[in-house]
């Protein structure tokens, strides 16, 4: 059975909707002790309402001496404990092609992470 | 110095967006640092002497004051149209010794814990899980602050303890700009801490138990509340059950509270005659919308704390999924009558799964519960003896005028010596529905009118009422708060007149304490009113 163009083509773009779905996905870490640090001035109306989020979206690179990347956590004034409660790892169809197209030499990162409220 | 952001803005909400409300300034105070003034009681001292200093600056600009913590109330009650004050982040933790406990005090000095109030309910538990100890009881999660859950009533299921605001014993107030105007408050039959202590937060004491009863459930408009002291207890564990248990049996057992005599038997928990012990927290789920002949029910019964015992977390965190929910309200708001069948297939991410059974302490069974989208819940206190007459009448509401997206539950309470505690029965209960937050449509009534039918019905049914001061409701139904409490609101208003003056009364009430009639300066005074009594 031949397949035309059309057919090629949705059967394409089924096979990247499905390729981007399958590939985007979050993996959340969330400490059972310490509050959250709260943030009174965020309007956010997701799993983050009321938190002071920081979040990070970037691209690093590795090569062959760095395997690894290591993000370090200061004490700031939207982190004042210096500790974290909630980290998200979000992983995108963006994320694997760059990975792909670099071979594995630039990686994009986006994470948010909530750091510990302070105790008194 | 404590040190205050003033932030321009025009709108607030609540964590449930059950707003906007419109605002002018949102206060944000932060304690100085603990290497500038590293004694506690001195950084008590310097935050109370900053929110005198905004008090002051709120007066004299004619308006009005309300602080707020977690903002999980859905009413109006945590709302001020001028200026509002976060105080998220006064979370100190006084430790108290023996030497700090009044002579003739029945408190173990060693369950006495003195906090600040922004330290929300999980804080609290933490601080004193490191001292071996527990809160008695907290609500369904842990994230309000102790400040708002004593202003609201906030309570759990627990039978034979009550709410939250029942375990504390003293309250710091701020009640105006000047350095008088700093006052501790307990009751002279069971006080807490001693003069000297008073002295060291610079605190005026006064210990009367009307003043008391009256102040610990204020509606946060008794003045500003600085510090709470609570009493806790020994770290107990709590062995959690979800069973489907009969209909009649569920609700005999919420009438009678009878659970002794009951044919409601949980293996291994019974007393040496093997009849079954009265549990520390009952909880009854319904489906207004279906007839079925069994209810989820939720039991917990308390042990002494004993390690090991299994992880519970992983049954804990299991939650409802937002878009699912977002889903349900604009398929709702269309067609109303798909509601039924939704919750019907949801009931598995809604309620908890029958036969689970866990154990673990108050604070972990009660843990964090994450944001799921805009809500609301309803919540009306009965005799337990009217409980199942008056789930019969809101669930007829339901069928007959709905269906609205939302379920019903039914939790008990001891009473409460406060004199506005909505757990004013012997044993409340507390009959509950909670939701997604739906728009008025064409085929959906409104919130408020079906708030207002809730009330209407049961004054038919003349079952006496109370409501949840933090949940929806129809606030402005003529006379309610006169219909719920009687005199008691009088002697609510008259120790809150005494209390403040008449500038600041002013500034401490809101439009929730208005449209309730709560807000009203009670001009004929007895002169007892802020005696403070020896024990």
């Amino acid at each position: 059975m031949k397949l035309n163009q059309t057919s090629v083509l949705r059967l394409l773009v089924v096979s990247l909707a499905f390729l981007m779905l399958s590939s985007c996905y979050s993996v959340r870490l969330r400490s059972i002790n310490g509050a959250p640090m709260p943030d009174p001035l965020s309007e956010r109306e997701d799993y983050y309402r009321d938190m002071q989020v920081i979040e990070l979206d970037t691209v690093i690179s590795i090569n062959a001496t760095t395997k690894d990347f290591t993000l370090l956590i200061k004490e700031t004034s939207k982190c004042p404990s210096g500790m974290l409660h909630t980290v998200e790892y979000r992983n995108t169809f963006g994320s694997v092609l760059l990975s792909a197209i670099t071979l594995g030499r630039k990686r994009k990162v986006k994470i948010k992470y909530v750091c510990v409220k302070p105790s008194n | 110095m404590a040190k205050t952001t003033p932030f321009p803005k025009d709108r607030w909400d609540t964590l449930h967006n059950n707003g906007p409300f419109d605002l002018k300034i949102l206060y944000v105070t932060e304690l100085e640092g603990e290497g500038n003034i590293p004694v506690k009681t001195e950084r008590y001292n310097d935050a109370a002497q900053e929110i005198r200093r905004l008090i002051k600056e709120t007066s004299d600009a004619n308006q009005g004051f309300r602080a707020y913590g977690s903002r999980w109330s859905m009413s109006k009650i945590a709302h001020n149209k001028d200026r509002m004050h976060y105080n998220g982040f006064m979370n100190l933790h006084i430790p108290l010794t023996a030497a700090d406990r009044h002579i003739d005090s029945p408190y173990d000095a060693s369950n006495l814990f003195f906090f600040q109030c922004g330290n929300i309910i999980k804080e609290v538990s933490q601080t004193l899980g490191a001292h071996g100890k527990s809160l008695k009881t907290s609500g369904a999660s842990n994230g309000q602050t102790i400040a708002g859950c004593i202003s609201t009533g906030v309570h759990g299921s627990a039978l034979g303890v009550g709410a939250v605001q029942d375990y504390v014993v003293g309250i710091n107030l701020i009640t105006g700009p000047n350095p008088e105007d700093n006052i501790y408050i307990e009751r002279h039959s069971r006080p807490a801490l001693n003069n000297e202590f008073a002295a060291k937060i610079e605190a005026k004491v006064i210990r009367n138990d009307g003043l008391f009863n009256a102040a610990v459930v204020s509606l946060g408009s008794f003045g500003f509340i600085h510090g709470v002291v609570i009493e806790a207890e020994d770290r107990f564990l709590l062995n959690r059950y979800v069973k489907k248990i009969d209909r009649s049996l569920a609700l005999e057992l919420s009438d009678t509270m009878d659970f002794t005599n009951s044919t409601f038997k949980i293996e291994g928990e019974t007393d040496a005659d093997g009849k079954p012990l009265t549990p520390y927290h009952y909880k009854v789920f319904i489906n207004p919308y279906t007839d079925e002949s069994e209810y989820v029910i939720e039991a917990m019964y308390k042990k002494p704390y004993a390690l090991p015992y299994e992880d519970p977390f992983p049954t804990i965190k299991t939650s409802i999924y937002k878009d699912l929910i977002y889903l349900l309200i604009k398929i709702s708001e269309k067609f109303p009558k798909s509601i039924p069948w939704f919750i019907k297939k949801l009931r598995k991410t809604i309620l908890p799964a029958v036969n689970e059974e866990l154990t673990g302490t108050l604070a972990e069974i009660f843990w964090d519960a994450p944001y799921q989208g805009p809500a609301f819940a309803c919540s009306f206190g009965v005799d337990h003896k009217d409980s199942s007459k008056a789930l019969d009448v809101l669930t007829k509401l339901a069928r007959d005028e709905g269906p609205f997206p939302g379920i019903y539950a039914m939790r008990f309470v001891k009473q409460s010596e406060a004199t506005m505690a909505f757990t004013k029965f012997p044993i409340t209960c507390m009959i509950e529905i909670d939701g997604v937050l739906w728009k008025k449509s064409r085929k959906l009534i409104s919130l408020t009118e079906f708030s207002r039918r809730m009330i209407e019905v049961l004054q038919e049914a003349k079952i006496p009422f109370t409501i949840h001061w933090g949940k929806n409701s129809d606030w402005a139904f003529p006379n309610l708060v006169n219909d719920m409490f009687g005199d008691a609101a009088t002697t609510w208003k008259q120790y809150r007149s005494a209390l403040l003056s008449k500038e600041m009364a002013q500034l401490f009430s809101n439009d929730f304490l208005d449209t309730i009639k709560l807000s009203e300066v009670e001009e004929e005074l007895p002169e007892d009113l802020l005696v403070s009594i020896e024990p």
